[in-house]
């Protein structure tokens, strides 16, 4: 595979004319202040790589995996550079030939497990109160121990893990009375084993649009936090899995309403799949009806018999549906759509969270310095309300609010849209 | 080979993790935005003034280059540490120290981003003109060491009409201010014009006073369009002799044009000659005034079609193409050369020409696209690094140009600055007396030739 890696990446290093216009927005570099952080630094790095000036360093590993795969470098290059795939295929040739960290590959071989992943996590549900105590203001909760395992840092809080899984609380089908369309609802772990809440409110949300939903039961995590981090073998098995689950489900849709999970299914499925798998296909059809559920939304006749709620808020575009899907005003135009709200955008709206999955485990005081601009432009608003289309971003501004002492509530924003619909007693 | 007592020393005055010499670290401060690279030997991150007094020492000491740098974005080589030594990184010098709206200026330490800096001065009213095209990365330090331009240059100048004041470490490590915050003007020699523009060969900046002004108003776009390019060249010297100076005028030849509507697809119209983009700004009485005039001259030059732009909605657009230029070019061909020789005005319409046949005589793709309004034309070859055999006629089609811009009566560079890349053509600019001058200034302020040596001077070597 290298000769052919080698000779794209070449590709994309000769576009890039070291303008350097990548420091003026990677949220990693404007907290480390390092020209060997930033893309045209990596970029030269991969070079030096390829023209077998340097090996496979740790010092290279180290940068390569400093990177929040918030695509802000991409889309603000001048050039087009692809950044973004030459970073993601370096971390794969990294696992590929030096190995990935120790931590990474434990915590992977426990994903790959649909079973034992699924068993520890209802487990730690139901224990996690011997290792987490609840964090002083409600929302969350603070390791009573570090957790070596998750990289915890002992200050940092973590949401309490739900007592029953989504698709647990949920039935495998859900009917409404006169059906317009039947949809598949691809969960992700966050919101099934996390936010469960907003899950529920996503197929309310769907229900009161007269939308069939189907939850299978047997779906697995989406790959992005082992892709992402190099190992794309195990990714691949987690990827197929999924798609046969979903292949000969007779839907007009698939959806989620996670921002990494939906750009997966977009666009990543097949290039992380090896060329000539007979999925590949498959993955290709699935993408064409693949969407984020705030872009659904938009498409479908919205029923807009929606009950008041005053409120302000304000709303942060996760990198993976933003840049990574195009989609910013659609889940605007819905908030805007409920009677009461006042909506205030925020300064840097579509600016990186920080969180980068499981970027904000392995260097989580990085992390937090970018989480803590976002949380102040947050502030800024005044808003009451923090509306997001992620679980992770969500997770990681809840965290910066509680280290800065605020009380904001952060929500999904299909859980407002499912507010206002019982407001009007819809659902 | 750096003497290892370097590297200990350095790390005594400046704590270990301000001194990085792992191979990472170094290929990622060998080069800026040109293309020649060369690897330091250590880059150090200095904290405080007293640091920079301290490293200036050792590199005294122990004979070792010192090259200061700031964002690395640089267009002529300013930062490309070519004889190794030390790279010294200005960017932990960020803070706006005072903004005195009363008074007019504002102190800032070297490494505040230029854009950075602009947008907090116009929360008080005032304005700061120069805007390089990378003023979202570039630092102002690096603006006051290459002199930095703008399209706003046409009315309001480059960064040396807004320098003050300086406080410099000079290379012996003695600490010195020059110029003052009033008015720039002292009893002495005007200094501070003096390191505007000395791509730091005389000494490191470590706090800059800056002059500013009234934030104009109001500000109104149009888009002159043409059949051939010398009425668009023609149309630029006769703005400006008829008295209106408009805030910037941009110019597009067909050949970028095509580029920008191939990379778009936005509806330009391919089929005309060249584009100028003008703005005028200030009061609004007098913008609706002079744009009507420019108007007039735009049509009486021969445009055939001029755009206004009433909101800013429109002016986005209309700018939209002239932004879209870079990506545009990149599109065609991976590698893009920009020069900034600068004409006279009234000789732009004659260098056009000029480039025109060089190009065609070298073979290459050029497109013209800058800042006509002062002469400005910024000629881009655009070739593939790869292939040599056609960067070998690169590098004799600029050498051409530089001398064709000469020629005319004009400069090697408008707003680059000289760096390595032209350090070779500098004598035929300046004459062989005034080319040993500027190495005798040199000489007073750095004996030793310690500071980022090789650039505007060519090596010595060269010399004899």
């Amino acid at each position: 595979m290298s000769k052919d890696k080698f000779q794209q990446w070449e590709n994309e290093l000769t576009k890039c004319i070291k303008c350097g216009t990548c420091r003026g927005v990677c949220p990693v570099f404007q907290s480390v202040d390092d020209e060997s952080y930033v893309a045209r630094g990596k970029m030269r790095l991969v070079e030096a790589l390829i023209t077998e000036k340097i090996g496979l360093t740790d010092g290279l590993a180290d940068r390569m995996s400093m990177c929040l795969m918030c695509k802000a470098c991409t889309s603000g290059c001048p050039s087009g550079v692809n950044t973004d795939k030459v970073f993601l295929e370096m971390r794969n040739y990294l696992a590929e030939n030096k190995g990935l960290p120790t931590v990474k590959k434990m915590a992977f071989t426990w994903l790959k497990y649909r079973n034992i992943f699924d068993l520890s996590l209802r487990l730690g549900s139901t224990f996690q109160d011997l290792i987490l105590k609840k964090a002083l203001r409600g929302e969350g909760k603070v390791p009573r121990i570090p957790i070596p395992v998750a990289g915890f840092n002992k200050r940092r809080i973590i949401p309490s893990l739900a007592k029953k899984p989504l698709r647990s609380i949920l039935p495998e089908q859900v009917n409404v009375k006169n059906p317009k369309m039947k949809v598949a609802f691809f969960t992700g772990c966050m919101m099934n084993y996390v936010y469960t809440e907003s899950g529920v409110a996503l197929v309310d949300v769907l229900r009161a649009n007269n939308i069939e939903v189907i939850i299978p039961k047997n779906q697995q995590c989406c790959g992005t936090p082992i892709f992402t981090s190099g190992d794309f073998e195990t990714a691949r098995i987690l990827i197929k899995q999924n798609l046969h689950v979903f292949k000969d489900l007779d839907v007009d849709a698939i959806v989620t309403g996670c921002a990494s999970c939906g750009l997966v299914w977009k666009k990543e499925f097949k290039k992380v799949l090896e060329k000539d798998d007979e999925l590949i296909s498959v993955a290709e059809n699935l993408a064409k009806k693949s969407y984020d559920i705030s872009e659904f939304l938009a498409k479908i006749e919205l029923n807009e018999n929606l009950g008041e709620i005053s409120k302000n808020v304000t709303y942060h575009d996760p990198c993976h549906l933003n840049r990574g899907q195009g989609i910013s005003k659609q889940p605007r135009n819905l908030i805007k759509k409920i009677p009461g709200i006042k909506f205030v955008e925020m300064k840097n709206a579509d600016n990186c969270c920080g969180s980068g999955g499981s970027f904000n485990l392995s260097y989580y005081d990085i992390s937090r310095d970018i989480n803590n601009r976002k949380v102040n432009n947050v502030l800024d608003t005044k808003a009451d309300l923090l509306l997001t289309s992620c679980s992770a971003c969500r997770m990681h501004i809840e965290d910066g609010l509680y280290q800065q002492g605020q009380s904001l509530p952060v929500r999904h924003m299909v859980e407002l849209l499912a507010q206002s619909y019982k407001e009007k007693g819809v659902i | 080979m750096l003497d290892k007592k370097v590297l200990e020393e350095l790390k005594v005055a400046l704590g270990d993790s301000n001194v990085k010499s792992d191979v990472e670290s170094l290929i990622c401060y060998s080069y800026d935005g040109t293309f020649q690279e060369n690897l330091p030997d250590v880059v150090v991150k200095p904290q405080n003034v007293k640091q920079i007094s301290d490293i200036m020492k050792i590199s005294s000491k122990y004979n070792v280059p010192v090259v200061p740098r700031g964002a690395g974005t640089g267009l002529s080589g300013g930062v490309v540490p070519l004889k190794g030594g030390i790279v010294l990184e200005m960017t932990a010098f960020n803070r706006i120290i005072e903004i005195n709206p009363i008074n007019k200026y504002a102190v800032v330490e070297p490494g505040v981003i230029t854009n950075d800096f602009a947008s907090e001065v116009e929360k008080y009213g005032l304005f700061y003109p120069p805007d390089p095209a990378s003023g979202k990365t570039s630092t102002l330090g690096g603006n006051v060491g290459e002199c930095a331009g703008g399209p706003r240059g046409v009315k309001y100048g480059v960064t040396k009409d807004y320098i003050l004041e300086l406080e410099i470490v000079l290379p012996s490590g003695e600490v010195v201010t020059v110029g003052n915050r009033v008015d720039g003007e002292t009893g002495w020699f005007d200094l501070p014009l003096l390191f505007t523009g000395s791509e730091g060969t005389l000494g490191v900046i470590t706090k800059i006073a800056i002059r500013l002004i009234n934030k104009p108003t109001t500000k109104q776009t149009a888009l002159a369009k043409y059949d051939t390019l010398v009425d668009a060249a023609k149309t630029v010297s006769t703005i400006i002799k008829n008295g209106v100076i408009p805030t910037t005028i941009e110019i597009m030849d067909r050949t970028t044009i095509e580029a920008v509507e191939n990379f778009l697809q936005i509806g330009l119209d391919t089929e005309k000659e060249a584009f100028l983009l003008l703005e005028v700004d200030g009061e609004s009485y007098e913008v609706t005034k002079q744009l009507k005039q420019v108007e007039d001259i735009c049509f009486d030059c021969g445009a055939v079609e001029v755009e206004v732009a009433t909101t800013h909605e429109e002016s986005e657009r209309l700018w939209k193409a002239r932004k879209s230029i870079s990506g545009a070019c990149g599109k065609i061909n991976p590698t893009k050369i920009g020069e900034d020789a600068t004409v006279p005005r009234s000789k732009i319409p004659e260098m056009i020409i000029r480039i025109r046949e060089i190009a065609e005589k070298y073979k290459l793709k050029m497109v013209i696209f800058g800042h006509a309004g002062d002469g400005n034309l910024h000629p881009n070859i655009l070739t593939d690094k790869r292939n040599l055999e056609e960067m070998e006629r690169v590098e004799e089609a600029v050498s051409e140009l530089f001398e064709a811009a000469i020629g005319l009566g004009g400069t090697l560079s408008g707003e680059h600055g000289i760096g390595y890349m032209k350090a070779p053509f500098l004598k035929m600019e300046v004459g062989e007396t005034g080319y040993n001058t500027m190495k005798k200034v040199k000489q007073v302020f750095d004996p030793l030739q310690i500071l980022n040596p090789n650039k505007i001077f060519s090596p010595e070597k060269e010399e004899e």
